[in-house]
This record gives C-alpha cells, sequence and structure tokens, in this order.
C-alpha cells in the first residue's frame, strides 16, 4: 500500500495505490487521520490504483465521513474499479457516500 | 457321661408308664431315652430337643398320636424326625393313615424286643444317611451358588470392560460405530473397543478370551487395558499385537489366550490398517453392495507364544462402506439339531442388510442368531461391531490448494498471494479473485484477533478447490466455537452518522460467496464458503 497526497484547489486528493484491508488500513488510517488534525476538511479518497478493498477499510472510511461530518467538513471517493463498486453497493456506502466515477467529476461537483 | 451323650436320643410317648418302661427296658443300653406321658410333652421335647427318634403311642388323652404326628411333621424343626408308631392289636386299620401323615413305621404291641431294636437301629441308620445326603445337598447348593456368583462376578466385569454408550462420538461424523456383547449364561471372555489414539486415528478392537468365568474375565481385562495403553504410543497395529503378545505370553500361567482383530482407521483418509491375530475373518461391505472377507491372518492366537512378529495388512475405506467384526458366538451358535450358524449365514445378513443404520444391522444380526438357534442355548459370548466410514474423500476433483496458516495478521498476505496464484492457474477472473481476497481477509482477520485467548501459535487451515466452474473454500481453526454467520447484518439504510462502524466484514463475505457454512468438529471451526464462477 503506497499513499500519496496532493492539493487540488481546497481539496486534498488522497491517492491509494494497492489494497486496503487489515494489514494496510491502520498506515492509511494514520495518514488520513494527520491530514484531518492539520485542519483538512475537503478530502477526496482516488481508488484508481486501489485493487480491493476490506470491511477494514470501509470503517476507516465511515469513520472519517463521521468526523468530516461533525465538523462541517467534505468527504468524496472517487475512481471505484468493479471490486470496489459491488463492495460500497452491498454494503450501502454508494448511498452514504459521495462517489464519482473519476477524479475530475469530483472536483467539478 | 461324654460317650452316653453320644448315643442317638429316642423319644418314647405312651400315656400307660408301664409301657414306657418297657421301652427303656429294651433300649436304654443303645439309646439315651427321653420320656413324654402325653401329646403336649412329646412336641415340647421334640422342639428343645430333637430327639433321633420317636417312638408314639397313637391312643392317648387329648391330643393323640396321629396328631402328635402331624403336627411334628408341619414343623420346621421336627419334620424330619422319623417317627415309629406303637400300636395295639386291633388298631391297625388305621395304618394307612398314619403312614399317610408320615410316619416311618408301625410296631404292634406288645412290643417284640429284638423287633423293636433291629427296627430303631434300621431307622436311625436311615435318618443318619438322609442327613448325610442332605449336608451334601447343602454343600453343593453352596457351591453352586458360590459358582453363580462367580460368574456373575465374571459378568460384571467383563460387560464394565465393553464401552456401551452410543453414540459413542457424538461429535464426529466421518464414521460411525456400534457394537454389542450378548454374555452367554456361563460367560466367556469376549469384548470390544475403540478409541482414538490420534485426533483422526480410531483404534477398533474385537477379541475373545479362551476360558470363562473371572479368570477369563480378568484376563479380557488386562488384555484390553495392555492394548489401549500400548496403542496410546504406537500406531501400528502389527505392533501393538506383537507387543501385547509378547507382555501376556512372558507371564501366562493358567495358559489362556485370546483371538484378536485389531485396527486403525484414519478417519480423514479412509485408510484402515489391521491385524489378524487368529480371530474370525471379519466383513467389508463396499458402498455398491459388494462384500469382501479380510482373509489375511497375521499370526496366532495372542498369549501363546512369545518373540512372534505379527504382519498388518491395508485396506482403503471409501464414503458408505460399512465393516462387519464379530467373535465366533455367532459363526459357531448351533441350533437344536447342533448345526452351525456358519459364515455364509453372516455373509447373506450382511449383504442383504439395506440399513445405514449400524444399531439396526448389530441387533438384526443378533437376532438373526438367536432365531437360528431357537430353543438351543446360548454356549459362547456373541460379540459383533460395525463400523461406517462416512467421510466425503478430501481429495474432490478439480484443482486443490491447501495452506497452512498461523495465527499471524501478516499470514493473510500470504494466504492470498497463494490464492492468486492458484486462480490464475486455474483461469479465475481477476475481479473475482479481488473479491476472494477480501472474503479471506475478513475470515482470517476475525480469527486470528478473535479465535483465540492466548499467546500461543495455532493452526488455521485453509482448502481452496475450484472443480466445474464452482470455487469451494474451507477455513478451519482451533479457535473457540464461533459460528460468523449467526451474526445479523447491520443496517445500510442508516445514515453515516447513525451507522455503525462495525459487522461490515460478514456481510460482504455472505454478499461475495453464493454459499456459506459453518460446522464444528474435532473441536475445530470450520467455515465452508462456495462461490459459483459461470456467473
Amino acid at each position: 500500500m503506497e499513499i500519496s497526497t496532493r492539493d487540488e484547489g481546497d481539496t486534498k486528493v488522497v491517492m491509494l495505490n494497492g489494497k486496503l484491508d487489515t494489514n494496510t488500513t491502520p498506515a492509511a488510517e494514520g495518514e488520513i487521520n494527520s491530514l484531518l488534525d492539520a485542519g483538512v476538511s475537503k478530502l477526496l479518497i482516488n481508488f484508481e490504483h486501489l485493487s480491493y478493498i476490506s470491511s477494514s477499510g470501509l470503517r476507516l472510511l465511515l469513520a472519517t465521513a463521521k468526523k468530516l461530518k461533525a465538523s462541517g467538513g467534505d468527504l468524496r471517493v472517487c475512481s471505484l474499479n468493479e471490486m470496489a463498486t459491488e463492495v460500497f453497493e452491498v454494503s450501502g456506502f454508494s448511498a452514504i457516500l459521495n462517489v464519482f466515477a473519476s477524479e475530475q467529476e469530483a472536483l467539478g461537483g | 457321661m461324654a460317650a452316653e451323650d453320644l448315643r442317638p436320643t429316642v423319644l418314647a410317648v405312651d400315656d400307660t408308664p408301664e409301657n414306657l418302661d418297657v421301652v427303656k427296658g429294651i433300649l436304654s443300653d443303645d439309646y439315651h431315652i427321653k420320656v413324654a406321658v402325653n401329646g403336649h410333652i412329646a412336641l415340647k421335647i421334640a422342639q428343645s430337643q430333637s430327639p433321633d427318634l420317636i417312638l408314639l403311642d397313637i391312643m392317648m388323652p387329648e391330643i393323640d398320636g396321629y396328631e402328635v404326628c402331624r403336627q411334628l411333621k408341619a414343623d420346621p424343626v421336627t419334620k424330619d424326625i422319623p417317627v415309629i408308631f406303637l400300636t395295639a392289636k386291633g388298631e391297625t386299620a388305621d395304618e394307612a393313615e398314619g403312614f399317610k401323615l408320615g410316619a416311618a413305621d408301625y410296631i404292634l404291641k406288645p412290643v417284640n424286643p429284638p423287633l423293636l431294636k433291629a427296627r430303631v437301629k434300621t431307622h436311625l441308620a436311615l435318618k443318619r444317611n438322609m442327613d448325610e445326603l442332605q449336608a451334601a445337598y447343602a454343600v453343593i447348593n453352596r457351591q453352586k451358588e458360590r459358582m453363580q456368583e462367580e460368574l456373575n462376578v465374571g459378568r460384571d466385569i467383563q460387560l464394565s470392560m465393553v464401552p456401551d454408550t452410543f453414540p459413542a462420538f457424538p461429535d464426529r461424523d466421518e464414521f460411525d460405530i456400534h457394537a454389542l456383547l450378548q454374555p452367554a449364561r456361563e460367560i466367556g471372555g469376549d469384548f470390544y473397543d475403540y478409541f482414538f489414539v490420534e485426533r483422526d486415528k480410531l483404534c477398533i478392537c474385537v477379541g475373545d478370551v479362551s476360558g470363562k468365568g473371572v479368570p477369563a474375565a480378568l484376563f479380557m481385562a488386562v488384555t484390553k487395558t495392555m492394548i489401549k495403553s500400548t496403542a496410546a504410543e504406537d500406531h501400528s497395529p502389527a505392533s501393538i499385537i506383537t507387543r501385547v503378545n509378547d507382555e501376556i505370553s512372558q507371564d501366562n500361567p493358567s495358559c489362556m489366550f485370546i483371538t484378536l482383530f485389531l485396527g486403525l482407521l484414519d478417519v480423514g483418509t479412509g485408510e484402515f490398517r489391521y491385524t489378524n491375530a487368529g480371530h474370525p475373518y471379519p466383513y467389508l461391505k463396499r458402498a455398491d453392495g459388494i462384500i469382501e472377507t479380510l482373509k489375511q491372518v497375521h499370526g496366532p492366537v495372542v498369549g501363546a507364544m512369545d518373540g512372534l512378529a505379527y504382519g498388518e495388512d491395508r485396506v482403503s475405506l471409501d464414503q458408505d462402506d460399512q465393516l462387519l467384526i464379530f467373535t465366533d458366538g455367532i459363526t459357531e451358535a448351533m441350533d437344536v439339531g447342533d448345526q452351525l450358524y456358519g459364515e455364509q449365514r453372516v455373509i447373506d445378513l450382511f449383504q442383504s442388510a439395506s440399513t445405514k443404520v449400524l444399531n439396526t444391522l448389530v441387533n438384526a444380526t443378533l437376532e438373526s442368531v438367536e432365531s437360528f438357534a431357537g430353543e438351543a442355548e446360548q454356549a459362547d459370548d456373541i460379540t459383533i461391531l460395525a463400523l461406517r466410514y462416512d467421510t466425503v474423500p478430501r481429495t474432490a476433483a478439480g484443482e486443490t490448494l491447501e495452506i497452512a496458516v498461523t495465527n499471524q495478521l501478516s499470514e493473510i498476505d500470504r494466504v492470498n498471494d497463494r490464492f492468486n496464484e492458484f486462480a490464475e492457474q486455474c483461469g479465475i477472473q481477476m475481479p473475482v479473485s479481488l473479491k476472494i481476497n477480501m472474503v479471506f481477509d475478513e475470515l482470517l482477520a476475525n480469527v486470528i484477533s478473535y479465535a483465540y485467548s492466548d499467546e500461543d501459535a495455532h493452526s488455521i487451515e485453509v482448502i481452496v478447490n475450484c472443480a466445474e466452474n464452482r470455487l469451494t473454500i474451507s477455513i478451519s481453526d482451533d479457535g473457540m466455537p464461533f459460528n460468523p454467520f449467526t451474526r445479523e447484518d447491520p443496517d445500510i439504510t442508516l445514515s453515516v452518522e447513525d451507522r455503525e462502524i462495525g459487522g461490515l466484514g460478514i456481510m460482504l463475505v455472505k454478499n461475495t460467496m453464493d454459499e456459506t457454512g459453518y460446522q464444528r468438529r474435532h473441536n475445530r471451526n470450520i467455515v465452508t464458503l462456495i462461490k459459483h464462477l459461470d456467473s
């Protein structure tokens, strides 16, 4: 799992590369929490290079969404592959998170 | 005086004192004489002093001789004392009644001295003989009781030594076993036993000790214990019997021996290794109904000669194969015409039995033998042990991947790497294998994080089979009993604020796989998952 971040306007874009599961989620969680601690309020997590996500990854997304919602911030995710799309649908996450087909769409919205 | 006391005692009863004097005069040289002048006194003396013989006058006031005799014969204390009636001429018409009442003899008055002496002597001798016979009879009876007690003790030992709770292993469904031991009236020394020597190795034995009674039962108990302790550390039937034979033969002054069939079933693979020491051939009924005879005998009866090396054979059991092991109480059961039940009847019965329920099979076998024997007494113990192998062979069709995993979270990556390689070989599409990666992550993380309360290393086993567009995954762990699929799915309609963080993983697994199952076996949790690949 590689995590890279960059700024696109007032949005912090987090690129996840690899998989988001039991063993990799703690690292991603540390990265995202430090962004939130640093005052980031608009976060876009790009799934383009994420091969698969398990429930530990979903828990991280939900916890992050809860924090941003509470602080008036905004979480978006984009570029889900087939596997992640299905997981989002099964878990109901596609209805509660702002999911976009591409980074461009997510930033334009 | 002491010598006088040893003389037999004769009680003379007469209401005429002169008559008593006459009797005394005749008999007092040879006998100790007691007298009674009426029936009441006679009965009292008879009761309290147990004379050896009674001379009884018939015609007496109050209670006549007949009544005295009736009362004597009705009382257990006095009933065996011989009674001779002394009766005056003319009363002879009543002789018949006297004899009917149990009198030993009649003597007419006036008494002829030599005749009286001779009759008394004869009846005392008869009485003595009778007493001796009765004493002997009592001794015989006591002996008989003791023997019966001994037989009962032997039978108790015997029956308490064999396991008789069925199902024998309720938590094991790879096989079923049922057994029955019916002792003969005079017990022989049959026994059977079954026990696990390892998680997947079941030891089964059936034996028949020569001899009867308590010695046979004790010999059986010793042998059975020795087999069990030897089998605990030695998992070869040949070696177990060789060692038990040496042990028993070296210290066997009573020269008892035992026919023994012992087998070890690997319940995982169905491999059955066995050694036959002079025991009747067991029969193996294959799932298709074909009967095979396990004809190999690997040595003589156990206990006959030490230093023998027994051999062993192996046979592979498949799904629904049944094994019938028994003692010669079955084959050598006889009917009233001394015809033997024989092997062929066992084979025919086994062949025609359509049941898969072993209890029914075992009872049907016993019933068949009993109805054959009819009125003929069961001469020998009857033992029947039936085993059915149930496991679906683990080596299913198609490709199989087995991965042994320890309880470290880092193992999940290794499982997924191995699985992805396997998936590629099997032509499983990438989106499917990614979902399976997620499934492994969910289930293994659950087990590794929550199934163990200690810090020890544990074994988790992952088996993946890919055959005919069907992917079957089994994950088994030795953790605490837990069925992951009983948990209710989280409510996915709630908003971000209301959604709970947990409970998602199992829901994802259930939605990803087409079938999920859980069972608890051999103290392990076994989760089975199936994914249809053509969809």
